[in-house]
């Protein structure tokens, strides 16, 4: 059926608009001659796995987008006759994105960043599901991530992510991010506010920027703001008090082992601690605890986790240590004292003797 | 004491076991000092360094675990011995603190500000020696408890809510540095400073004083030997 309609095409042409192996690629062919066959709504194929690849692609499709002016050969420039005895190949970016490109294509180091990548690794070893530039951009829709429908807009960002990732899209869009998220409120973080965008690493890579050792820097990029916080009720005390707690001075030594902040809070399911579901809800502490403290007992939930000696709500930690405070200061002070009247009675004495 | 010491006029304060636990002590404390305080004010540039010199925090609390249980078995030793050997029984009944020793206090204090005509006349431990050694004693055996409540943390989390932990671990902080401070400016002004033995009292090393500083510093210590004819 395809082979009669590609004849029917060929034939359509006429066999002189062939191109030859001569002949220049790229500008002569023209949108209308694409469209002669792709700007059929039925075109497409179906692959030996059974999957369906729209090929269906008109005038309309890059309207809007930032390739609003190229032509279908400025990115399919391996297409240079009709009809394609090869199978076109995957538009490669770099073509037009590179350092000092002609083309006035914006430039940056992200393609270098993407190489470096966990994504970019995997084509690089070649796995065939790993993604390219217009997987998480877009084909011919691309649009910057400042626009609202860009696929890598702040709120559609998770969705193209999800696209590969469902279960973790899955996760994340009923924890307290993608929930906040989903209500419109732009603050919170989608994939990329913890994972970076074109620097995303595994997080067993130390380079990644939610490596154990960073989790905690990344959180604190937000949950210590009060800017940000203020807006939500949250306090952004945990933040510093994580860093002062046993766990948190760990961390900043490189410990890998001693809890993060989502060892205890959770990962991509991050629930307020009213939420049943939340690993931190009451119920579920000693469970939490119990990970890495087996035996962690229900008394031991009780009361304050974020503690802060400094502060007067901390109750009996912070008389505790007012007392010691001022016991120590005390105390230095009556050595001192004591120093100074022994020294001075004892040149009493030495003058009483001679 | 030998007749050398008698005719240089030297005489025994302490004897080689209490020089060896005393210098062991003296190895341990500073060890858990730099150890802990490295900890407790590990925002301070220097403390990272020690932190790092001593291989990162897990090392650092192998190091001071290793050295809190030294100390404790330390202390544990000298209490045997205090209150079993014939030595210690001696040594045991000088260090007792009695009504004399705060008279002793209050009456220096008069006299250092001159309301008293006389300074008040100690035996072999006057009220300095005592404070030290019944401080460094009782607060040995408290910081122990908040160390090994911190320690066996598995244990702890199962016993008691989580304040309790945080409470030790304040407390714990805090008794170290009351102790550093009271060795800083008690024992280091007594054994050091104090003009009488400046720069340094010999007795941690060579175990002697002269008599002549014990007839000045300790004259009913002095008395004693004198009646019991060993000076």
């Amino acid at each position: 059926m395809r082979r009669y309609f590609l004849a029917a095409v060929v034939f359509f042409l006429g066999a002189g608009l062939l191109p030859g192996p001569a002949r220049e690629a790229g500008a002569a062919i023209s949108l209308e001659k694409c469209t002669l066959c792709h700007g059929k709504p039925e075109f497409r194929k179906l692959l030996v796995d059974g999957h369906i690849r729209e090929l269906y692609v008109t005038a309309d499709s890059l309207k809007g987008s930032v390739h609003e002016k190229k032509a279908c050969t400025d990115c399919h420039f391996d297409v240079a006759e009709i009809p394609h005895r090869e199978r076109p190949k995957r538009v490669a970016c770099t073509h037009c994105h590179f350092k000092g490109n002609k083309e006035g294509a914006p430039q940056s180091d992200n393609v270098l960043a993407y190489f470096d990548s966990a994504h970019g690794q995997a084509i690089a070893r070649g796995n065939p599901k790993a993604p390219l530039c217009q997987d998480c951009h877009g084909s011919h829709g691309i649009n910057k991530a400042k626009t609202a429908d860009s696929k890598v807009s702040r709120f559609h960002v998770a969705e193209t992510c999800g696209r590969c990732h469902m279960e973790i899209y899955a996760q994340y869009k009923t924890s307290i991010h993608g929930v906040m998220l989903a209500k419109g409120i732009g603050d919170v973080p989608s994939c990329p506010g913890c994972h970076g965008e074109h620097r995303i690493f595994k997080h067993t890579d130390p380079q990644s920027s939610v490596f154990a050792t960073k989790v905690s820097e990344q959180c604190s990029k937000c949950h210590s703001s009060i800017a940000i916080m203020s807006k939500f009720g949250i306090d952004v005390e945990p933040a510093a008090t994580y860093k002062e707690s046993f766990h948190g001075v760990a961390s900043q030594f490189g410990s890998r082992t001693v809890a993060n902040c989502s060892s205890c809070h959770g990962i991509h399911d991050i629930r307020p601690p009213d939420d049943p579901l939340s690993m931190v809800n009451p119920k579920n502490v000693p469970a939490t605890c119990g990970k890495c403290h087996p035996g962690a007992s229900a008394n031991f939930a009780v009361g304050k986790m974020h503690v802060d000696a400094k502060k007067k709500d901390s109750g009996i930690i912070y008389w505790t240590a007012t007392f010691f405070k001022w016991l120590t200061i005390g105390t230095m002070l009556a050595l001192i004292v004591h120093i100074f009247l022994d020294m001075y009675g004892r040149t009493r004495r030495l003058r009483g003797e001679q | 004491m030998s007749r050398a010491d008698l005719a240089s006029g030297q005489v025994i304060r302490m004897s080689l076991l209490f020089r060896v636990q005393h210098l062991v002590l003296t190895v341990l404390l500073l060890i858990l000092a730099v150890t802990g305080f490295s900890l407790m004010y590990h925002d301070n540039a220097l403390a990272q360094a020690i932190i790092r010199l001593e291989g990162g925090v897990h090392n650092r609390g192998i190091v001071h675990r290793i050295a809190a249980v030294l100390l404790m078995a330390n202390v544990a030793h000298h209490l045997f011995y205090m209150l079993l050997s014939r030595e210690g029984k001696r040594e045991f009944q000088d260090l007792i603190i009695g009504r004399r020793d705060i008279d002793d206090f209050l009456q220096s204090l008069r006299y250092n500000i001159g309301a008293a005509a006389e300074y008040p006349l100690f035996g072999k431990y006057g009220y300095k020696e005592k404070f030290q050694y019944w401080g460094a004693s009782v607060g040995t055996v408290l910081i122990s408890i908040t160390g090994f409540m911190l320690w066996a943390e598995e244990f702890s989390m199962r016993l008691f809510p989580k304040f309790v932990l945080d409470l030790a671990l304040v407390v714990h902080g805090y008794q170290g540095l009351l102790a550093f401070v009271i060795l800083f400016f008690w024992h280091l002004y007594n054994v050091h400073l104090h003009p009488s033995v400046f720069p340094m009292n010999p007795s941690w090393i060579t175990g002697k004083v002269s008599a002549e500083w014990l007839r000045r510093e300790h004259p009913l210590e002095y008395e004693k030997l004198k009646e019991e004819g060993l000076l």
